[in-house]
């Protein structure tokens, strides 16, 4: 193996154990940040989503002024397109009915959840699933894209980022000091080795950011999902995956930073650049998560839930899976990557997730619940602060 | 007394939640005049602080203590 391959892979690997520590010790989750809005009307882990965008934001714009971010956008970002839009909304719906997003399920299969690993299954088969409408979907996505070689909001406006992600900034700290200043961004958990999720969100952006400079590009992990249906479909159907053209494309092509290499990856089921990036990155957040779970004796195999679990968790991953190729990229990529630098198709993406993850819930509670419980039980206890 | 116990260890996130807070509900009279007390067996790091943050909203007490690789919530009555 290349000398330069093995160096990105061995960066990813450290970056992932990383995230997989914080993630498993803060029970960071995305997915529950979303849903938690709608199906128990609380906010409080979306503040720590909120710190996690901002700290990025100033983290990625204080690389890109001291020139540690030679790829500004960085690679496998587009324009905006309706894509973005309805694949943010299948993602948000498939991500609370999984239990966890695309990284959500890593740190939880790490940690033994069998309903989590059901969830990862569903998540490679939906990628795989995407192959087959690609080229149906890739006319769409290209024929209804606008703002044409503009990527970013400062792009669109054609100004320098600075002035816009400032203002963002600036803003969103206002938030961030009204929440610090009435202790909102402290919970209290019984749980032993408990992170609290503000210092999980300020590692995440440390570690997106050394992604970005050290490899060229935030934290993302769908492609190696689309790689590893390529993979398993390639051992029963051969020839049909030879035959998809969505697993000869090459999306990624770019120069890496420090090796001045270039760099070339794709869906395909072959070793290339995202198989060095990606796999590495997933494998470091399983074990990173795996291995905070055995030192507090939390490790635990167990496959108690009901069926109807089961088959939200696979549902869920496959229509993530799915969501994750049509968007294109997932929430990772988005919401820790493209909205700190106000990529367009990030924003379109998270207008996208707040009704999916309606959707997501009003499904999850009919599953999880009698229809109507959730509400009356969320109500019961809104009720009782109410009153007292 | 009368102890209850759940064992909703392994749980989709947040089933584990509601199937408490369904519970609590389903019980809040015998909760209430102190003839009863949950136990739910998780082992759900969020439930740590949503299950105990919601019955300190409802006006229960709660104590959590931990097993061997999991965690047991109990629930009484009574104003904290």
């Amino acid at each position: 193996m290349d000398d330069h391959y093995a160096l990105i892979m061995g960066v990813c690997l450290v970056l992932g154990l990383f995230a997989g520590v914080a993630m498993y010790l803060s029970d960071f989750c995305i997915a529950g940040m979303f849903r938690d809005l709608f199906l128990l009307r609380r906010t409080v882990m979306l503040r720590y989503l909120a710190l996690l965008v901002v700290s990025s934001m100033i983290l990625f714009e204080l690389a890109r002024q001291m020139r540690l971010l030679t790829l500004y956008p960085f690679p496998l970002l587009y324009s905006p397109t309706p894509a973005n839009l309805i694949g943010g909304f299948l993602f948000g719906t498939g991500m609370v009915l999984a239990g966890g997003c695309v990284v959500g399920t890593l740190y939880k299969m790490g940690s033994g959840s069998v309903l989590s690993a059901t969830a990862f299954i569903g998540l490679i088969a939906g990628s795989g699933l995407y192959a087959e409408i690609h080229p149906f979907w890739a006319s769409f996505a290209e024929s209804t894209t606008f703002f044409r070689g503009k990527i970013t909001i400062p792009q669109i406006l054609g100004v320098d980022p600075l002035v816009p992600i400032l203002a963002a900034s600036v803003f969103g700290l206002y938030f961030i000091r009204l929440w610090s200043r009435d202790r909102k961004l402290v919970r209290l958990s019984y749980a032993k080795g408990y992170l609290q999720p503000w210092k999980a969100a300020l590692l995440l952006s440390v570690i997106g950011l050394l992604s970005y400079a050290f490899i060229g590009m935030p934290l993302g992990v769908t492609s190696s999902y689309a790689k590893l249906s390529g993979y398993f479909g390639s051992i029963f159907f051969k020839e049909h995956i030879d035959g998809l053209a969505y697993f000869h494309a090459l999306p990624l092509k770019y120069v890496q930073p420090f090796s001045g290499m270039r760099l070339e990856g794709g869906p395909g089921p072959v070793f290339d650049a995202i198989s060095a990036i990606q796999f590495p990155l997933v494998a470091g957040i399983v074990l990173g998560s795996a291995a905070s779970a055995a030192w507090l004796k939390e490790f635990n195999i167990h496959f108690g839930a009901p069926l109807r679990q089961y088959v939200s968790a696979l549902s869920g991953g496959v229509i993530m899976g799915l969501a994750s190729r049509m968007a294109p990229t997932c929430n990772i990529w988005h919401l820790c990557g493209g909205l700190p630098i106000l990529a367009a198709s990030s924003v379109l993406f998270l207008l996208g997730l707040f009704p999916g993850a309606w959707l997501g819930s009003l499904i999850f509670a009919g599953l999880v619940t009698k229809k109507g419980e959730t509400i009356r039980m969320c109500l019961k206890e809104k009720e009782y602060v109410e009153r007292n | 007394m009368n102890v209850i116990k759940f064992d909703i260890r392994s749980q989709i996130c947040p089933a584990t939640l509601l199937i408490a807070l369904k519970e609590i509900n389903s019980h809040s009279l015998q909760l209430e005049d102190g003839t009863v007390k949950l136990i739910f067996l998780t082992d759900n790091r969020d439930a740590l602080t949503t299950i105990p943050e919601s019955v300190a909203n409802m006006g229960y007490s709660v104590n959590v203590t931990r097993k061997e690789n999991f965690y047991s919530i109990e629930v009484c009555g009574g104003q904290q």
